[in-house]
């Protein structure tokens, strides 16, 4: 039974929540690639049999190639529950097997093999109580986004606070989409920093995230925010000392570390 | 899903070699030399690293690292195999052979047809002595003329060269010799027991 | 060459697709209390080493080995020695602690 689409995002959500079905490998269709930064680009899915997904939820994608070699990774699903197709947001890595060929290689009406959604774990719905605070380097932004775009679509005022940390203007992936969500949302703040170049005239923050960062753009632990740090995993591991540092509740510090290489 | 659908121009950017006396089937040569771990990297110092050799209850041999270094030194060059497919040739490794560390304790021969290797962190692997003595085998220290760093098994690993690289186990502290085998680490989560590349035993059923 | 291992450690939450294989309710959430210091911690917040050869998964609280799950040729292993017991609850919001 599929259940997709915008009138029935309130079951894909409780759908998704449900008893978990078998994992299957299903076949995803490229739909549309959209080009987000001069390395970073997402895929727009369509897979068969999809049954839904909560905002934070990755997929595992296996590619086959003719003489039966094979690949596996997983992406973040970037999309929200309520679109109807699926969004994967992919950086190339440059000595990368998988990224190269999903970011300059693929084309619509391509098709590879996905399963999911899996990752409970790392998931955030608009029924969580509490504000959310989320914490991105790079791809890590992905499923973050996800979460926001649910946040947007369902039009709630939980209290929400996005610090994305990025090597350069040009390398902040979704810039205007989240820059026009927070100029239409009193209750959403963005705080960007980045790391190896600003251009002219910057007034954002510079440089890594520390300590003085976290403790400025924050919800106070005594709000206890849900937390989520995505991203390489010694930044993701360095925000998360601090955060227990500044006497954030460990448990409710929600961790993806994407290894070395940032996914 | 009866045939599995292939992805439009995707392929490996890895050269599976034509197998040859160097590369075993199934495997492809890199240049670099990428680290897998089962666990954090343990950063025992050389001040209470020992190294020691037990039979049952006894204790035959143990050195603490100046009395390791001062064993006989042996310098291998070899090719390495992981299970994971990738190859490795030609490094260069120098340590103790395990034919020397026997004679150093005293042992004409092995004491019992097997052993353990046990390793800070927790890791084990077992390995027939067959394939340790004669040269086989090594504790070794250095890789490339440098003291082997902690993510690449320093202070001291375990070579074993014949067989797929799980079986050179790093951070390595003792070497327990048994009658009877058993399985360590790998070998009891699906792994070959034994793991002859040539053959292509990687996995329990092979 | 030295390339930094801590880098390499993920969590557990990144080993839900093998997992899945092997357990049918949401493995992800499920809380598992460590054998080894008895702290208590949903599997998705283990330390988690995934070597190539299979996934290796440990406690935050004291590094000790939980579980290890690997996929071969032959079929699909899971070793759960180190954890004392596993509670699957009903409820899908993640971020609630038992």
């Amino acid at each position: 039974m599929a259940i997709r689409g915008k009138n029935n995002a309130m079951m894909a959500t409780e759908a998704a929540a449900g008893p978990v079905r078998r994992l299957n490998w299903q076949l995803a269709h490229v739909r549309d690639i959209v080009v987000e930064t001069y390395r970073v680009k997402s895929v727009v899915l369509d897979v068969t049999d999809w049954q839904g997904h909560l905002p934070g939820h990755h997929v595992d994608i296996r590619l086959t190639a003719e003489d039966g070699y094979q690949a596996q990774r997983s992406y973040s699903i970037a999309s929200p529950p309520e679109d109807e197709l699926l969004k994967l947001t992919v950086e190339r890595v440059n000595d990368g097997e998988v990224s190269p060929y999903l970011v300059d290689d693929l084309r619509l009406g391509d098709e590879f093999e996905l399963r999911g959604p899996i990752g409970g774990y790392f998931v955030w719905t608009v029924a969580t109580r509490g504000p959310l605070w989320l914490i991105a380097a790079g791809s890590g932004i992905a499923p973050l986004i996800a979460m926001l775009r649910h946040r947007a679509k369902r039009k709630v005022r939980t209290p929400a606070l996005l610090l994305y940390s990025s090597r350069s203007l040009e390398d902040v992936i979704y810039r205007d989409e989240l820059d026009a969500m927070a100029r239409a949302d009193p209750d959403l703040r963005i705080v960007h920093t980045l790391t190896r170049k600003q251009p002219n005239g910057w007034n954002g923050h510079r440089g890594r995230i520390d300590r003085a960062l976290l403790a400025e753009a924050c919800f106070p632990p005594e709000q206890a925010p849900n937390t989520f740090i995505c991203g390489p995993t010694p930044f993701v591991e360095h925000v998360a000392d601090l955060l227990v540092e500044l006497r954030h509740e460990p448990f409710r510090i929600k961790t993806e570390r994407f290894g070395p290489s940032g996914g | 899903m009866d045939e599995t659908p292939i992805s439009r121009g995707f392929r490996s950017r890895r050269q599976e070699q034509a197998p040859n006396n160097r590369v075993p089937p199934g495997q492809y040569v890199t240049t670099d030399f990428p680290v897998l771990s089962a666990g954090p990297t343990p950063q025992t110092k050389l001040q209470s690293w020992n190294f020691a050799l037990q039979l049952g209850a006894s204790l035959l041999g143990r050195w603490n690292w100046a009395e390791f270094e001062a064993l006989p030194q042996s310098t291998a060059k070899k090719d390495i195999h992981c299970v994971t497919k990738w190859s490795k040739l030609d490094t260069t490794w120098q340590g103790v052979t395990f034919d020397d560390i026997l004679k150093s304790v005293g042992l004409a021969e092995s004491p019992a047809p097997y052993i353990m290797a046990h390793c800070d962190g927790g890791y084990t692997t077992n390995i027939p002595v067959a394939d340790l003595i004669g040269g086989k085998g090594m504790i070794a220290t250095r890789y490339e003329g440098s003291p082997i760093p902690p993510s690449h098994g320093g202070p001291a690993r375990l070579l074993v060269p014949r067989l797929y690289f799980w079986k050179s186990a790093k951070w390595v502290r003792r070497i327990r010799f048994m009658e009877q085998d058993q399985r360590g680490f790998w070998e009891s989560l699906g792994y070959h027991n034994y793991g002859d590349p040539w053959k292509e035993q990687r996995y329990d059923g092979d | 060459m030295a390339e930094n291992v801590s880098s390499l450690v993920l969590d557990g939450n990144a080993a839900a697709g093998l997992l899945q294989e092997i357990f049918v309710p949401e493995i992800t959430t499920a809380q598992v209390e460590c054998g080894g210091c008895d702290h208590t911690a949903p599997i998705g917040s283990l330390q988690l080493y995934m070597s190539g050869m299979g996934a290796v998964l440990r406690c935050s609280h004291c590094d000790g080995l939980v579980m290890r799950a690997a996929r071969t040729a032959h079929g699909r292993w899971l070793e759960m020695k180190g954890a004392r017991c596993l509670r699957f609850s009903g409820d899908m919001a993640a971020d609630r602690q038992c």
